[in-house]
């Protein structure tokens, strides 16, 4: 009875061993194809996006007929990659590295979590694979490039812009809807309240907004630091209530933005709240706070109904009926496949990492958000770090209104004084939250 | 060229008379050339990727199990050592230069010094109470990486730190090297006088002090040395990430640790080790339906559990060898005679 | 501000009470550490979800069928994956992760890993002394109440009760004295199970489902066990406020550090731990042998 057992189970132990390493060591398959990563946290919204937005470039590129690759055409070949990032940053390195070794893929595009995002990046660059960042904000991702030019330089960032400029958009937008309480409410002097979760990102931005806010009129009166976890903030709530707050200045990309709108809206505070809340980007946002994130706005790169340019509406009216849902930050994939690696592709004639990055890191284009183009640092040196302004990208001032997102922003906005007014096709009047007019109403 | 031989005559003579007889040498051995001639067969960057990772979490595993195994005092918050040793290595790197060569060691006598902080209160509790409040440490940590950011980096954690070599081939080596050093540490430790006492303190801690030993010195000694081993793992995965992040303080790295060492089998040192060679593949391996990847994974630890409660290699072992009940060696399953003192295993 | 904190203290406190009664009955009685209990939690969350947004029923009945399935997941979960392995420590321990981790994989698969929420039972809030306090708060408070005055109740007063508290007391002898041990585990096991899923369904109103949210909770929910003594209902209970108070005083005195509540709570923990090994109501055995 012994011997068949023991033969049985090193059977089984070397077949295992040798599929495995079969597995792993597979020689790839030779097709005429351009093949694209895509690498997010799939079962999340964020690499759900990841995902649509590659498939609606790649399946509009493949029906039009391919790239042109020097003499021939060729299509593009999508390979999913689950990062898991969320739960497992080991996973997610391995996922990108998986992707460029056995996958063989020519580019990258995705990324989401910072602490991903920074090793993910490194093996991109060790095999000199053009990565385009889709999620992560924080600055270093570009200024490792400026840095380390010859080793970096693949790396470019596609959404959102990074977060200094977030911040200064986002101030903009405190600007806009404090002047707006201020003439419709009679308020004399507008208090601010931050409520911003406990992250490294949020840092810089509060200090930008504990100078900015004294300087643009208002009185600062506190800053709120929930976790960017935290389930309950009626805490914090009744405190910022309490300081007499007419806005709270959100800056939340995780899941404390729905309980923070949720409780806010059922305990009725009387400020309004505007800001960043990555959350309330979502369509998903209405049922998550229960119909109570009503009138909350943030900023966001996409809004149906709202044009920056002749191809927004192409991207977001198909997007919607493909998938049932606006697009949010991460499904600009969609921009990174079909507007920055395709035309460069096409323009070298060649798949070719070096010169791609010289053509890309110099071009200008029209993307469905606005202007893409790449900034350089003091000294000159690149950053592939995206342009943000007028006439390039700006995104929107968004607010919920009755269930539905609406943008407010930019309303004939002036950058400088000596600017062109820039409005966008679509934009519709804040609205300031009844119960907010009830409480200062005189 | 005497010398060379009679080593050379003694190797053959070790290999037929002490390996060849007995499966589980004969496995260790093939394991180790498995780990020496990887990189021959395969220049698969990715492979490469997995296995260095894998001797990693080897050591981490085995070093739960040198404290936890061995001594009975269930850690449940060994992503502590793990994590300080990983932030002490990249912050020695990052902000004082020092090279992986210093930083790694220095992560592991950092690791020390938490083994210390956190075995001194912990001494006076037992079994679950231990376990439970273990499971703390590297969440209140955790806040303390929040609340100092600029020191920290928060939830970005610190980048930018130094690779270990500058090719896949020999970081691999030096990982997997460094594996097989000090697991045989950790294995001679275990068979040494301080691991019988470690395996009494777990079996009946009451008799050890009545016999004279003072446990709470051994006790802490455990922790130390399993935080130092725990310590240069987390150095080594700062380095090779080349990040040090929160994520290596998560609860989920904690359960990670107790899942692959108990799934080994305990207070064996080659089962941990052997169970992360299954596991973490085993993970990446899943990727053909990654969906379903975790969910899978999850499964297969419940079945093997089911079938094997006492972990997968002291169960294979069992199988393959029986022990004399004359003299106590280990025989393959086959004989039917010991093959030292010939008395009949049947 | 006092009276937040007591309404956030006694409401977390009478949640982690829950919890931790829950997890500590079940060691207690089968010396099962369930890793897996607050991921009956959250299963329970998802099926409250489930039948209000996709089957359109009303909260109250989906809190019902919650209650009642999750219960029965969790005994066959006990029949089938761990009372094999009862034995063995170690395997048992792991078992239960690996099923902390299924359900959240399962429920990720089914539900993705987007927030989602469910309606309160009573919407609307009302002031006590001009703090805002939720009717679903209260409502949370008072179920939570209610739940332990049953479970005190039917562990003191019936002979189901004597039975549990006699094989917490010493399995063995209880098996002498004709209790059928097995037996008290597996209904132990779903009256365990069942305080889970309670919770979750009065507290899922409260706060966003997602696959991970059976973290926070099983942490700190076994502090308050460790805090209170092993196996000690009394100091779960009393463990429970500690703690849940804890955190309320962190989040309301130092708002800047609202997000070192659960680093503070643990802290008290560690604190009391060094000073009463056992716990506040733990009774000191010596040791097993």
């Amino acid at each position: 009875m012994k011997k068949p057992l023991v033969s049985i189970i090193v059977i089984v132990i070397v077949i295992v061993g040798v599929a495995l390493i079969y597995y792993a060591t597979r020689p790839p398959e030779v097709v005429p194809t351009i093949k694209i990563g895509v690498i997010g946290p799939m079962q999340y919204v964020q690499g759900i996006g990841h995902w649509n937005g590659a498939t609606m470039a790649a399946d509009e590129i493949n029906a039009a007929g391919g790239i042109q690759v020097g003499e021939k055409k060729m299509n593009i070949e999508l390979v999913q990659a689950d990062s898991n990032e969320f739960i497992n940053i080991t996973d997610a390195t391995n996922a990108m590295e998986r992707l460029i070794t056995n996958d063989k893929v020519d580019f990258i595009v995705g990324g989401f979590r910072t602490e991903a995002v920074l090793p993910m990046q490194d093996i991109a660059m060790e095999n000199k694979k053009i990565f385009i960042g889709v999620g992560a904000a924080h600055n270093e991702l570009c200024l490792r490039v400026a840095k380390d030019y010859d080793t970096y330089k693949y790396f470019f960032r596609g959404s959102p812009f990074n977060s200094s400029f977030l911040g200064r958009t986002s101030f903009i937008h405190l600007g806009t809807v404090a002047a707006i309480m201020k003439m419709t409410l009679n308020i004399p002097k507008i208090k601010v309240a931050i409520a911003a979760e406990k992250a490294m990102w949020t840092e810089p931005m509060i200090e930008a907004a504990e100078g900015v806010i004294p300087k643009m009129g208002m009185e600062l009166v506190g800053v709120w630091r929930p976790s960017p976890i935290a389930t309950d903030v009626t805490a914090e709530l009744s405190a910022i209530q309490r300081s007499g707050a007419h806005i709270i200045f959100t800056v939340f990309s995780s899941s404390v933005g729905i309980p923070f709108a949720r409780q806010a809206g059922e305990l009725k505070i009387p400020a309004v709240q505007v800001g960043i809340n990555v959350e309330a980007q979502k369509d998903g946002f209405s049922q998550a706070t229960q119909e109570m994130g009503n009138y909350v706005a943030t900023l966001n790169t996409y809004c149906r109904s709202v044009e920056y340019n002749e191809l927004t509406k192409p991207f977001v009216d198909g997007y919607v009926e493909r998938f049932g849902e606006t697009p949010t930050y991460t499904a600009d994939t969609y921009t990174a496949i079909k507007y920055a690696l395709a035309p460069t592709i096409e323009k070298a004639g060649t798949l070719d990492a070096d010169a791609l990055v010289a053509i890309l890191e110099n071009a200008s284009y029209m993307v469905p958000s606005g202007k893409v183009e790449y900034l350089k640092d003091a000294e000159g040196n690149h950053l592939h770090e995206l342009r943000w302004g007028p006439g390039y990208l700006t995104s929107l001032g968004v607010q919920w209104q009755d269930g539905e997102l609406k943008s407010f922003w930019p309303n004939k906005w002036k950058a400088v004084p000596e600017a062109p007014e820039v409005t966008y096709k679509g934009i519709v009047p804040y609205k300031i939250p009844p119960w907010v007019v009830d409480a200062y109403k005189q | 060229m005497d010398l060379i031989r009679f080593y050379v005559r003694k190797l053959f003579t070790v290999l037929k008379n002490e390996v060849i007889v007995l499966p589980s040498r004969v496995v260790v051995v093939v394991f180790f050339l498995f780990l020496l001639l990887l990189p021959v067969f395969t220049n698969n960057q990715y492979t490469l990727r997995i296995f260095t990772l894998t001797c990693i979490f080897a050591i981490l595993a085995a070093s739960w199990d040198l404290l936890s195994g061995f001594t009975g005092q269930i850690n449940f918050g060994h992503a502590l050592f793990f994590g300080v040793g990983a932030y002490a290595a990249a912050m020695s790197n990052l902000h004082v230069h020092l090279p992986p060569w210093a930083s790694i060691p220095l992560g592991g006598l950092v690791a020390v010094l938490a083994g210390l902080i956190i075995g001194i209160p912990c001494l006076r509790l037992r079994g679950t109470y231990l376990a439970l409040t273990t499971l703390a440490f590297p969440i209140i940590l955790m806040g303390f990486v929040f609340a100092f950011p600029d020191l920290t980096g928060g939830e970005l954690g610190i980048s930018g730190i130094e690779r270990i070599a500058r090719s896949r081939v020999t970081n691999y080596y030096i990982v997997a090297g460094l594996m097989f050093g000090l697991c045989t540490i950790m294995w001679k430790i275990t068979d040494s006088n301080t691991g019988i006492i470690f395996h009494a303190i777990r079996e009946d801690e009451l008799a050890v002090r009545a016999s004279g030993v003072n446990t709470t010195r051994y006790k802490l000694l455990a922790f130390c040395l399993s935080g130092f081993f725990a310590g240069i793992a987390g150095g080594l995965y700062a380095h090779f990430m080349r990040i040090a992040g929160p994520s290596t303080l998560e609860v989920s790295m904690s359960f990670l640790v107790v899942i692959w060492a108990v799934f080994g089998g305990v207070a064996t040192i080659y089962g941990p080790v052997g169970a992360v060679f299954i596991l973490f593949p085993l993970l990446e391996f899943l990727r053909f339906w990654q969906e379903y990847r975790t969910l899978m994974f999850a499964c297969v630890l419940i079945v093997i559990l089911l079938y094997m409660p006492d972990g997968l290699f002291p169960w294979l072992r069992d199988k393959i060898e029986t022990e004399c009940p004359r003299c106590k060696i280990r025989n393959i399953a086959t004989r039917t005679v010991c093959r030292v003192c010939s008395a009949s295993l049947e | 501000m006092a009276l937040d904190i007591i309404i956030s203290g006694l409401i977390s406190g009478s949640v982690y009470a829950l919890l931790a009664i829950g997890f500590s009955l079940i060691f207690g009685v089968a010396r099962i550490v369930n890793i897996a209990h607050t991921a009956f939690y959250m299963v329970a969350g998802y099926c409250i979800y489930f039948a209000t947004h996709e089957m359109g029923f009303h909260p109250l009945w989906g809190m019902v069928a919650a209650v009642i399935l999750v219960t029965l997941l969790g005994m066959v979960a006990y029949k089938f994956l761990i009372n094999p392995i009862r034995e063995h420590e170690g395997a048992v321990l792991i078992a239960t992760i690996a099923l902390a981790m299924a359900l959240q994989e399962i429920m990720t698969l089914i539900f993705t890993g987007t927030y989602l929420s469910v309606p309160s039972l009573i919407k609307g809030y009302f002031l006590i002394l001009d703090v805002k306090v939720f009717y679903q708060q209260l409502l949370t408070f008072f179920a939570a109440l209610i739940a332990l005055g049953v479970l005190w109740a039917l562990l003191m007063k019936t002979r189901l009760g004597l039975a549990i508290r006699s094989t917490a007391q010493d399995r063995e002898v209880a098996n002498l004295m004709g209790i059928n041990e097995a037996r008290v585990a597996m209904i132990t096991m779903g009256i365990s199970v069942g305080l889970a899923s309670f919770t979750g369904a009065i507290v899922v109103p409260l706060t966003i489902l997602d696959p991970l949210m059976w973290m926070h909770p099983l942490i700190m929910m076994m502090a308050v066990v460790v805090l209170g003594g092993l196996g000690s209902l009394k100091g779960s209970f009393i463990g429970a406020y500690i703690l849940g108070f804890a955190e309320a005083i962190v989040v309301f005195a130092i708002p800047a550090g609202a997000f070192l509540k659960g680093s503070v709570a643990l802290s008290i923990m560690i604190l009391v731990l060094i000073i009463r090994p056992e716990g506040l109501f733990g009774v000191t055995f010596e040791e097993e042998r």
